[in-house]
């Protein structure tokens, strides 16, 4: 049984790969297609960044938003001001966001804000930060601030097509993915399943609940910090509404009804959701504004009511009744698989 | 300068009687069911929009269109409540959080199909103009707002504190197990409180479109809003409520014309951080 699963899982990781790697040769004469692309894998690695709180922890966190746009504010400055490559700006702003995460996470955790009040507390955050970037005149305001033009510069991370921004997403997903792997299978992560399951529970079989919080939230805000720096220099500006409330919700909605804990639940739930939203806004966007968004959120309504566990449940449950059908199979002998 | 505040405080906490309504809606829903309706604020929005469309399409007045939202919002409330919530009564948290920033953004581009993005204002109401009062300006329709909303809140108090459905919905937001087993009918109790937390949210919109326009981005501002009060309130005390709604009216106030008008929400968020920080039960809660 076990023989046969890995190799299962590690062709199917594989094929994916592939996939995403032949994505932007398909879509190569079609702009459009490849920043949807683009932007299925932005959301896809904010969210997979968001199941390490969100998802493994418990912790809704609604506050994306804040250091995604801290992150793209830092990298962006220290391009425009001083001109410092946003590689080393990704980091920066990842510490930043991180130190951000430090500053609020730790008395929220301290006086044990949690659920619903942890939920709408973040949330404030992000608006609380926009606000302060709007009247940031020196760094921020209302007016964008672009940063420097390239056709094509490395150095700068300025390109004149999204097929290089597209793979440094992918690359950021992945990454995203195996720290998502490796903490699943640590003592962080089954601390923080502990948490996300009964809170109390957890603290009286010793686990220490504010300390593994806090890491979680660091190691979610470096993330998404460093990818706000990627989303700056693929926009090419930075702007005070990077700081959204409502791409904060989404991303922990995209985390909630892929699955809760389950590493490529996000990833399952971007995939689909936010293609159907893009590709509905394309093709309905220009008759009535706003249809588009009525029934991708009738779909994320019907997703969150008949798979509460998320759509991740639906791929495990798929995938064992293959497996069950592929053992019943070898039990019944050569002669079930050639009718197959 | 001490005019200008005293003006402001004023002027802040006739508002602050608004917010202190919804947020009562908003507070009979959690605090009954200890269900999480991220689309409360919409509720409001919704509202406000019913009121443009019965005061262009009826030529009624802002203020007798609750006669007709009021028991719109009440049905879809219910509805609300059988349709949405119910399922997820014995789901985690999350679940409730999901399908109703679900509804949320359902609310949101249902207005914009229907309304369009931009703000809609009523141009008339019948009670306009202002009044001059030891050099301070009271403007009629914020003042009849914040005394009709103030009458609203001790009708609810006296409804939750004397009669028999009342009665059962303090029990059942107590303990559900011991309600229901001297008679009280969860089901029915549920759906009628998130039908009255609604319809709340009718009147407020009826009395915000006297002096304000609605612009489908609304809905979020005062769902942040109502959290800010409740919290601040902490859960189980009505004339807390009020109270934590003239501060959070009055702080906006100040510190749109003493500092600057973008830092409008950014003083509310603060103050809602801090509470949650300091004092997480609230200033007036009890549990």
């Amino acid at each position: 049984m076990k023989r046969t699963r890995i190799p299962t899982r590690t062709a199917l990781l594989l094929g994916g790969l592939l996939i995403a790697l032949l994505v932007p040769l398909a879509l190569k004469s079609s702009q459009y297609n490849l920043v949807l692309a683009t932007t299925v894998l932005l959301f896809a690695a904010i969210a997979t960044a968001w199941n390490i709180i969100g998802g493994m922890g418990g912790q809704l966190d609604l506050a994306a938003g804040a250091y995604l746009g801290l992150g793209a504010f830092t990298t962006g400055t220290l391009l425009i001001r001083w001109n410092i490559t946003p590689w080393v700006g990704m980091l920066v702003g990842g510490l930043v966001a991180t130190g951000f995460a430090v500053l609020v996470g730790w008395p929220l955790f301290r006086f044990g804000v949690k659920e619903v009040w942890y939920a709408l507390s973040s949330s404030a955050l992000v608006e609380v930060l926009r606000v302060i970037f709007l009247m940031w005149d020196q760094v921020g305001g209302p007016v964008e601030r672009y940063l420097p033009y390239y056709a094509f510069s490395l150095y700068h991370l300025r390109f004149n097509s999204y097929i290089p921004f597209y793979y440094l997403m992918l690359v950021l997903l992945l990454i995203t993915l195996g720290i998502n792997h490796r903490i699943r299978h640590s003592r962080l992560g089954y601390s923080l399943l502990a948490l996300g399951e009964n809170e109390d529970a957890a603290e009286v079989l010793g686990v220490n609940a504010q300390a593994c919080k806090l890491q979680a939230l660091m190691l979610y805000a470096f993330l998404v910090g460093a990818m706000g720096g990627v989303y700056a220099c693929m926009y090419g500006f930075i702007h005070p509404n990077f700081f959204s409330g409502t791409m904060s919700t989404e991303v922990a909605i995209l985390g909630i009804v892929g699955g809760m804990g389950i590493t490529y639940g996000p990833l399952l739930a971007a995939f689909l959701l936010v293609s159907i939203r893009e590709l509905l806004r394309a093709n309905l966007g220009g008759g009535l504004e706003g249809l588009y968004l009525v029934i991708y959120a009738s779909v994320l309504i019907v997703i969150a009511l008949y798979r509460p566990r998320g759509l991740a449940t639906l791929l495990q449950d798929l995938f064992r009744q293959v497996q069950t059908r592929l053992a019943q199979r070898k039990e019944a002998g050569h002669g079930a698989v050639t009718d197959a | 300068m001490g005019q200008t505040i005293i003006q402001n405080l004023i002027n802040g906490s006739m508002m602050g009687a608004i917010y202190a309504l919804i947020a009562l809606g908003l507070s009979i829903v959690y605090g009954v069911m200890n269900v999480v309706n991220f689309a409360h604020g919409d509720f409001v929005m919704l509202s406000m929009y019913f009121t443009f469309w019965a005061g262009t399409l009826l030529v009624w007045d802002a203020v007798a269109t609750p006669l007709l939202t009021v028991p719109l919002l009440f049905i879809i409330g219910v509805l609300t409540y059988y349709f949405l919530i119910e399922r997820t009564l014995r789901q985690l948290y999350v679940t409730q959080i999901a399908v109703t920033v679900g509804l949320q953004t359902l609310l949101r581009a249902l207005t914009q199909v229907v309304w369009k993005a931009q703000p809609r204002a009523l141009q008339y109401s019948i009670i306009q103009g202002s009044v001059e009062i030891g050099g301070y300006n009271i403007m009629f329709s914020r003042l009849i707002s914040a005394g009709v909303s103030l009458i609203i809140i001790v009708a609810i108090y006296l409804f939750l504190s004397k009669t028999w459905m009342g009665r059962a919905i303090r029990a059942a937001s107590d303990d559900l197990d011991a309600a229901s087993l001297v008679g009280v009918d969860y089901r029915r109790t549920y759906a009628f409180s998130l039908g009255l937390g609604s319809a709340l949210t009718a009147i407020a919109g009826g009395l915000l479109m006297t002096f304000q326009q609605v612009d489908p981005t609304m809905g979020v501002r005062f769902a942040l809003l109502s959290w800010c009060v409740l919290a601040l309130a902490g859960l189980g005390s009505i004339p807390g409520l009020l109270i934590s709604g003239l501060i959070v009216g009055s702080a906006e106030s100040l510190s749109v014309s003493l500092w600057d008008p973008r830092a409008r929400s950014l003083v509310i968020y603060m103050i809602f951080i801090l509470v949650l920080w300091l004092r997480p039960r609230g200033l007036f809660g009890r549990k």
